[in-house]
């Protein structure tokens, strides 16, 4: 909790440490590095019910495409916020035909979900279909720092939201949902509306990094907005630091994408093999992530058979 | 308070539970008693609403549950332990009766749901092992935060499903205990057990199923002079 | 009236390959419980594979079969004794997501290697055609059409006669029993993920002829092979032909029959995901 604090200090603060001339390159890497931690953090809200969404990337590529078609109409925090709630309608209709599905069926669905409108984005006219849609950076290019502190609002707003979320009674419904759900139902948890309100709010965080997304590449295709990439890093970067938690994600997110930037410099395609390899290492050496190898708890590692 | 008329249930083939009517009244500990396969636990699923009734009506307080989530019966009221204790693992033991406080009972504020947990805790005799991770407990501290975690639901009618089961009888006997107080402070219990001496000395009126149907109803000691009943736990093991 | 019959045909002919994909996916869900969402990446390596034999040495698609059928069974054996076998007791979601892991890490690998190109093995007999009464089969896709159903024949036979195959029907039925019947039931998961794999392999090499090999051919077939598999019922292999075929045939009439269908063939099958989730989901609720 107090380095999630310290770590939000250097995120305000950030710009104005003497980087001399890497300074537009961190400042431009650290941008990335808060829109896709915030994502991180909408991942694991909803993780935290137990459920694997692979549909993060269309949340947040729906997010980013609603907010640049509407920027320029609206200006840039109301167009931000059109993007939340197109990400968020969309979870709503998606979750009420799927949240009810376990496990592989719903990862599966999420998948699916993903493709359609990834499909859906290119074919339609209004969105500049396969060639792409150019984006007005955010607050009009005339404040040199919006762009940072707009991808720093995120940031914080997600940090919040999961810490906010850790520390209520939400909390305690979404771990007995995941842990046991027919048991979970039995006590009293409304599993279905618990399982909404966690997609809920983690496709409106994800659409609202998207809107800053795309205010920052100011050009959106459909391969990238809604590419699979964005689900992989969303999900990865909370394994890697720690599911569940809040300070996991924002290590991991800070530290993976560092590495990532620095990956890229080095080879063009392929850098996501790095994600790949920090999946099945962390899954299989080390369950809890970052954060859990500095607060080791006796906890059990898996369920003994019971009799 | 709890009324089942005509209540079935059907997989595949199979007719699991077969136009069973039962009642339990305000203060009663009833027993649902049967050799195994008797239909007990699908009954009990069918209370609890993790099993639908395919027909057959679900009552209580007045109030038509049939087609009722099981979150809809918690909320009225309903508790239930399971057979196969159901830990929430990686959270602590106090954590566990939480979920149950704060969500069993509508309108649960946390601070309200806090003390009910430290009054559950003291009850059961958990108190000692609050902190500790649910899924490292003994079989009879997993047994006793089975029953907790229904307790912190304050629930008006329990549902405990062979909780005894694999106790020792000095254990057995204070969980007997256990259960007539939680009678006492004004909670029905219905209850599926295999112990007969703990169906003798639980249980006020006890119900006997057999092939998912009731074949006979009434005190310990009429039910086990029943011809019927004997018939049915000796005849097929013979 | 040509023209549907013509599309009824090659929607036909490509559900061969799409049942042998997913046949493999339906036996590493139905035996060993574990949803591999790097499926398609052993399709990728398979048809690699092809295109490195041809491409060096000039070797025939047809040779390819058998090596592939081999290396990328054992690419298998090594990934389930590597990988899979330490989370067969984690939860589900560690599993998932341990082969989603897989699944990027080889589709990434193979950009690093062979870029993001893609590649066709164009053997003399590619671009071959025959005809009967006015309808026309592309060569290639009967071969493979052909062959799949071959493979499937087999594979039937070594599940339904021979005792290995018995075994392994053992433990999909129950995974418990065969421990306790003394079936080595590691042994027969090895197998069953090596095959799995392995069928994968092969219609990678097919692929490699009909389509193409690129580092991300595998991913759609796996969602492909996903859409067949959860259609048929998890694990469900007799299901598996029945939901491949209708695939396939709603595939080939949506890009003949749809204004711009090709865009929108993808589409079908999330569709038919969606669909027959959604239904399932609501039915069992």
């Amino acid at each position: 909790m107090r380095l999630v604090l310290v770590i939000l200090g250097l995120v305000l603060i950030f710009p104005a440490l003497p980087l001399g001339r890497w300074q537009a390159f961190t400042l431009d890497t650290a941008q990335f590095a808060f829109i896709a931690t915030a994502l991180a953090l909408s991942w694991d809200l909803l993780a935290r019910t137990g459920q694997l969404s692979l549909a993060q990337g269309a949340f947040f590529g729906l997010g980013a495409y609603a907010a640049g078609l509407s920027a320029g109409v609206l200006g840039t925090i109301p167009a931000l916020l059109v993007g939340a709630g197109v990400a968020a309608a969309s979870s709503l209709l998606l979750g009420a035909a799927t949240l009810r599905l376990q496990g592989i069926y719903f990862a599966i669905a999420t998948l699916a979900f993903s493709e359609v409108v990834r499909t859906l984005v290119l074919k339609a006219g209004f969105t500049g279909g396969a060639t792409g849609l150019p984006v007005a950076p955010a607050f009009g290019g005339g404040w040199a720092l919006g762009g940072y502190y707009l991808a720093a609002a995120v940031l914080i707003l997600s940090v919040l939201t999961s810490l906010w979320v850790g520390h209520s009674r939400l909390s305690y419904a979404q771990a007995a949902t995941r842990q046991g759900e027919a048991t979970a139902r039995v006590l009293g948890v409304p599993v279905v509306r618990v399982k909404l309100v966690s997609f809920l709010l983690s496709s409106a965080l994800a659409g609202l990094a998207g809107g800053v997304y795309a205010m920052k590449a100011l050009f959106l295709s459909p391969y990238d907005a809604f590419g699979l990439g964005r689900a992989v890093e969303a999900l990865v970067i909370p394994i890697f630091g720690g599911l569940y938690t809040t300070l996991g994600p924002l290590l991991g997110g800070l530290l993976l994408v560092a590495l990532e930037t620095w990956l890229r410099l080095e080879i063009q395609d392929g850098y996501l093999v790095i994600y790949g390899l920090i999946l099945i290492l962390a899954i299989l050496f080390m369950p809890r992530g970052l954060v859990g190898l500095f607060r080791p708890r006796a906890k059990p590692a898996q369920e003994e058979p019971r009799a | 308070m709890l009324r089942l008329r005509g209540v079935s249930k059907t997989f595949g083939g199979l007719r699991a539970v077969q136009g069973v009517s039962l009642e339990v009244q305000p203060g009663e500990i009833l027993a649902v008693i049967g050799p195994n396969g008797a239909g007990k636990s699908t009954l009990l699923n069918l209370i609890s609403g993790l099993l639908s009734a395919d027909s057959g009506r679900i009552e209580f307080l007045g109030q038509d549950l049939t087609h009722a989530a099981p979150e809809v019966r918690a909320w009225r009221g309903l508790g239930r332990a399971f057979q196969i204790v159901q830990p929430f693992p990686e959270m602590s033991v106090r954590e566990n009766l939480m979920v149950g406080a704060l969500y069993g009972t509508p309108g649960t504020s946390v601070q309200a749901a806090r003390k009910v947990v430290e009054r559950v805790l003291e009850l059961s005799g958990l108190a000692g092992k609050a902190q500790h991770p649910a899924g490292e407990l003994s079989l009879l501290e997993d047994k006793r935060l089975e029953l907790a975690r229904a307790l912190a639901t304050q629930p008006k009618l329990l549902l405990l499903d062979e909780v005894m089961a694999g106790l020792r009888p000095a254990e057995a006997q204070d969980a007997v205990r256990l259960v007539r107080s939680i009678r006492d402070s004004g909670v029905s219990v219905l209850f599926i057990e295999h112990l007969m001496p703990v169906v003798r000395a639980l249980a006020d009126r006890v119900v006997v199923l057999d092939y998912g149907q009731v074949i006979a109803e009434g005190r310990y000691a009429e039910v086990a002079e029943n011809p019927k009943v004997r018939e049915a736990y000796l005849g097929r093991g013979a | 009236m040509e023209l549907l019959l013509q599309t009824l045909l090659n929607g036909m002919l490509s559900a061969g390959v799409y049942a042998l994909v997913a046949s493999g996916l339906a036996l590493a869900v139905g035996v060993v419980g574990i949803v591999n969402f790097a499926h398609g990446e052993f399709l990728m390596i398979g048809a690699f594979i092809s295109y490195l034999l041809f491409a060096s040495r000039g070797i025939d698609p047809l040779v390819s079969l058998g090596v592939a059928a081999v290396a990328v069974f054992l690419i298998g054996a090594i990934t389930y004794y590597g990988l899979i076998r330490p989370v067969l007791s984690a939860p589900e979601l560690n599993q998932m997501l341990l082969t989603f892991g897989l699944s990027v890490l080889l589709q990434n690998l193979a950009l690093l290697l062979f870029g993001a190109d893609t590649r066709v093995v164009s053997p003399p007999y590619q671009g071959s055609t025959l005809s009967l009464g006015g309808l026309s089969f592309g060569g290639v896709p009967l071969a493979a059409f052909v062959l799949s159903v071959l493979i499937l024949l087999g594979l039937y036979w070594f599940l339904g006669r021979t005792r290995l195959g018995l075994a392994v029907r053992a433990v999909a039925q129950n995974r418990l029993a065969p421990g306790l019947l003394g079936i080595e039931t590691q042994r027969v998961y090895l197998l069953a993920f090596g095959l799995s794999a392995a069928l994968a392999g092969v219609a990678g090499v097919m692929l490699s002829v009909m389509l193409y090999a690129s580092p991300t051919v595998g991913f759609a077939f796996t969602l492909k092979a996903f859409a067949i598999v959860v259609m048929a019922g998890l694990g469900n292999l007799r299901g598996v032909l029945w939901a491949a075929l209708i695939l396939a045939l709603a595939e080939a009439l949506v890009s003949t029959y749809v204004p711009g269908g090709g865009g929108w063939v993808e589409a079908v099958f999330f569709l038919v995901i969606f669909g027959t989730l959604t239904w399932r989901s609501w039915r069992r609720a």
